[in-house]
């Protein structure tokens, strides 16, 4: 019965199976980058700049002449490390945080949620160019940047579920069966609390691929020649009035892609964490 | 007017299916017919389709149910070949439906004063003013003390009995001829009940009404139907006055294994040894235990715990019971240190347990236990059956794996849940099976002394008969010793000793169960024991009811 209805769910879930068909186009690009790539992604070829789409340039070549197909396949690389990264850094840091200021409420707690609102009040590119330019322009400052921005994400969601899971009739009965506050916390707590904080992980990983794009776009992201998707359609950008769309076009392309891979993905994630429809069905 | 003899609700050969590939039918063949003035009672367990058949009598199937066979009709009249907007008619005018959860019933964001004021304009085309008005004598009516402050209540202002009341109020202002009950008193105070249920009935015979009350409590039955309804699986088992069912006894076996659940069993064994024994020291002595709770937006502190003692000795139970709010689960949560007491003392085995620190509170702990109250929320929803009953073991001395798997297989036959249980998730039980499991978990290191916390509130029948026979064994088999904190006293009889009758934070009267049933001193314990509805007492020839009923 159980496995008929673990195989109904992963059957019966459209975005799930969209969303890992994305992303497993997306890890091949990743993997095997430089042998789908035709051309070097930084190699400028300006005899061949701002070439149409055609068969020896798919996507066309961009204002340098570089190839934009190669460029968009291994941006993946790039865009995903930096996302998939962040929102790690910003996972293993908040969830700590979150479980032990829900758990123990007190001061540093109440301290702890006004820097989140310090740090989520302020509007972000303004942030991250702050930080990116005292920082440098490199990929693992961009990285710290949104894991900065997304750590008082985790940290409230968890606590959030903490506050409402501390005072449940299970918890008193756990701590009349002998156990610890690190028992509660971490077993009795923490696995119910996790749920959210798993879907916010996909969304996160999609709001931190527009973000890298973003900062790149602004100029507070990566550098030239580095392929990374914002930076290219900012780049493409300036030839779009000109009738020149392709330069735009791919890259943009490839970000709608990806944060739709991870958005259907935290769709699917948040169905298959619920307990109530899980094996009940 | 109708003619004397139609009845006025009628139900035919009526099968209930839904369309979502399941084969057997939710309601299958079920047939009754009820009089103006008739109340019947529908009796039976979670599952039994009761609720489903006030739903197709409303007409208001849920979800993609729909009527396979047979037919309803009200005066005559078959609710099937009714148009739309009679249908409408009906549906509001001529049947009304009270639910269980009062309070969801409610609009959350609009004083009770104002919905019922919204209805009777909308109902009698009067102006705000006289809706008002007349909001507040249903009130008065329905009996809501001070009716005026009441009326400007919003609905979580209110408690469960009040709550209720402005439903039955609600449903009563349309003059509907038939009043269908849903497990309406479900949650409430038994005294709360009594009140309500007495209500309700009075103004349904006062209005000439027909009602459907759907119970699960016998005792509801026999002190208020003419008729009932045995349900089980969709279908209507049998159907017989109240009185030749309970003087002739029921027909169908199934009948019959309900009315022996819900009977009470005679007092638990080891009463004389616990009595010869009174001198033996005691094991847990509560003495002035005080807990004060802070209201926000009141400086006054509420007094949940108000110098309450008691004193348990080994092998005794004592029944702590009272309504609910009267701080008889607070007194169970200091006792086991959930809640820190304000002052007093807790003695456990001669030791004072107040004072400890709460690493030497564990070898306490150890010894006693607390069986929580609702039996779903009180488990970790992500533990396995078998982690959930290993989880106590920790206190006790260490176990190897082999050890505790043996030990938790033990308490799983103890408690009666088949071992094929032992992986399954907490939902994936029953709420009996649930309820076993924290009396496993309470069990698992052998503890002295046990706490059970309403362990037999919200169950079926034969479940509750289970629960209680357990508790009954192992105080048998294992000489525990335990507070059994309750409202249900036919449960109390069953179980205990002694009993603490406790209201608003105080023990007002205590001793031996036989002596505080049979001659109660407190005016409270009377009205207590009074809203009791037992069975036995309405098996004799004839009640109050039923001579009504035959003056009709």
């Amino acid at each position: 019965m159980k496995q008929v209805s673990g195989k109904r769910r992963v059957c019966g879930n459209t975005a799930l199976i969209i969303g890992l068909a994305l992303l497993a186009m997306q890890v091949v690009a990743i993997v095997f980058a430089p042998w789908i790539a035709p051309y070097s992604p930084e190699t400028a070829d300006p005899i061949n700049a701002l070439q149409q789409p055609s068969s020896s340039h798919l996507f066309g070549t961009d204002v340098s002449g570089m190839d934009i197909f190669s460029r968009v396949v291994f941006a993946t690389r790039i865009n995903l490390l930096i996302s998939v990264t962040a929102v790690a850094i910003a996972f293993v840091i908040g969830v700590p945080i979150g479980l032990a200021i829900g758990y123990y409420k007190g001061w540093l707690g109440s301290l702890a949620m006004r820097l989140f609102d310090f740090i989520q009040s302020f509007p972000v590119f303004v942030l991250g160019m702050v930080l990116v330019s005292v920082m440098g322009q490199e990929i693992w400052n961009v990285a710290i940047v949104l894991a900065v921005l997304f750590t008082p994400v985790f940290a409230r969601l968890i606590r959030a579920e903490v506050l409402s899971l501390r005072d449940r009739p299970f918890i008193a009965a756990a701590r009349c069966s002998g156990a610890t506050d690190r028992t509660i916390m971490f077993q009795h707590i923490l696995p119910n609390a996790l749920t959210p904080a798993i879907v916010q992980i996909s969304i996160s990983i999609g709001m931190a691929i527009l973000l890298t794009a973003g900062l790149s776009f602004v100029g507070a992201g990566v550098r030239m020649p580095t392929p990374e998707w914002g930076l290219m359609v900012s780049n493409g950008a300036q030839q779009m009035i000109l009738g020149i769309w392709w330069v735009a076009l791919f890259p943009g392309l490839a970000i709608v892609f990806s944060v739709l891979t991870f958005a259907l993905l935290g769709d699917a994630a948040k169905q298959m964490f619920d307990p109530q429809t899980r094996s009940t069905s | 007017m109708t003619k004397v003899n139609q009845p006025l609700l009628e139900v035919r050969n009526l099968s209930v299916g839904f369309s979502d590939g399941a084969h057997s039918l939710a309601l299958q063949h079920v047939g009754f017919s009820l009089k103006k003035g008739e109340i019947l009672g529908i009796v039976g367990e979670t599952g039994a389709g009761k609720s489903l058949l006030a739903r197709a009598i409303i007409d208001m199937l849920p979800g993609d149910g729909r009527i396979v066979e047979g037919e309803i009709l009200v005066n005559g009249h078959a609710i099937s070949k009714m148009t739309a907007e009679q249908r409408r008619g009906y549906r509001g005018g001529e049947v009304a439906l009270i639910g269980t959860n009062a309070k969801s019933l409610l609009d959350p964001v609009v004083n009770v004063g104002e919905q019922i004021a919204r209805i009777l304009r909308a109902h009698r085309g009067i102006n705000n003013k006289d809706a008002w008005r007349e909001a507040i004598r249903l009130f008065e009516q329905v009996g809501i003390v001070d009716p005026h402050r009441r009326a400007h209540a919003y609905p979580h202002e209110l408690s469960g009995g009040m709550a209720q009341r402005v439903v039955i109020a609600m449903a009563l202002i349309a003059q509907p001829k038939i009043l269908l009950a849903d497990d309406a008193t479900l949650g409430l105070d038994a005294t709360i009940q009594l009140q309500v249920l007495d209500l309700l009935v009075e103004k349904c015979r006062e209005l000439g009404l027909a009602v459907v009350l759907i119970t699960h409590d016998l005792g509801i039955v026999a002190s208020y139907c003419d008729r009932v309804g045995i349900m089980k699986s969709g279908r209507l088992l049998e159907l017989e006055t109240i009185r030749s069912f309970l003087n002739d006894g029921p027909k169908h076996p199934y009948s019959q294994e309900l009315l022996d659940a819900a009977r009470v069993r005679p007092l638990p064994m080891g009463y004389d040894q616990a009595q010869n024994g009174s001198q033996a020291p005691p094991l847990l002595e509560v003495i002035d235990l005080v807990k004060t709770f802070h209201v926000e937006g009141s400086s006054e502190p509420v007094r949940a715990v108000d110098h309450v003692s008691l004193t348990i000795r080994k092998g005794e139970t004592l029944a702590l019971v009272g309504e609910s709010g009267s701080g008889k689960t607070t007194t169970g949560q200091c006792i086991v240190r959930l809640l820190q007491s304000d002052s007093g003392s807790i003695r456990f085995d001669g030791t004072e347990t107040l004072s400890l620190p709460d690493r030497q509170f564990r070898d306490v702990r150890r010894r006693m236990q607390m069986v929580f109250q609702e039996p779903y929320v009180a488990l970790n929803p992500r533990w396995r059956v078998r982690d959930l009953v290993a989880e106590p073991l920790k206190l006790g001395e260490r176990l190897t794996r082999a050890e505790k798997q043996t030990r938790v297989m033990e308490l799983l036959d103890l408690v009666g849940i088949a071992s094929v249980k032992a992986d399954a998730y907490p939902h994936e039980l029953t709420a009996g099976e649930q309820k076993r499991v924290g009396v496993a978990r309470a069990l698992a290191i052998r503890p002295d002394f046990v706490i059970f916390d309403e362990p037999t509130t919200a169950l079926d029948i034969r479940v509750r008969a289970q629960i209680i026979d357990l508790v009954r064994d192992l105080q048998k088999r294992m000489g525990l010793s335990a507070l059994f904190i309750t409202h249900d006293l036919n449960s109390v009889r069953s179980l205990a000793h002694y009993v603490a009758v406790m209201r608003h934070g105080k023990i007002i009267e205590q001793g031996p169960t036989e002596e505080i049933f049979a001659n109660p001193k407190q005016a409270y314990t009377r009205k207590l024991l009074d809203a009791e509805l037992p069975i036995e007492a309405r098996a004799e020839a004839s009640t109050p009811i039923l001579q009504t009923e035959q003056q009709l």
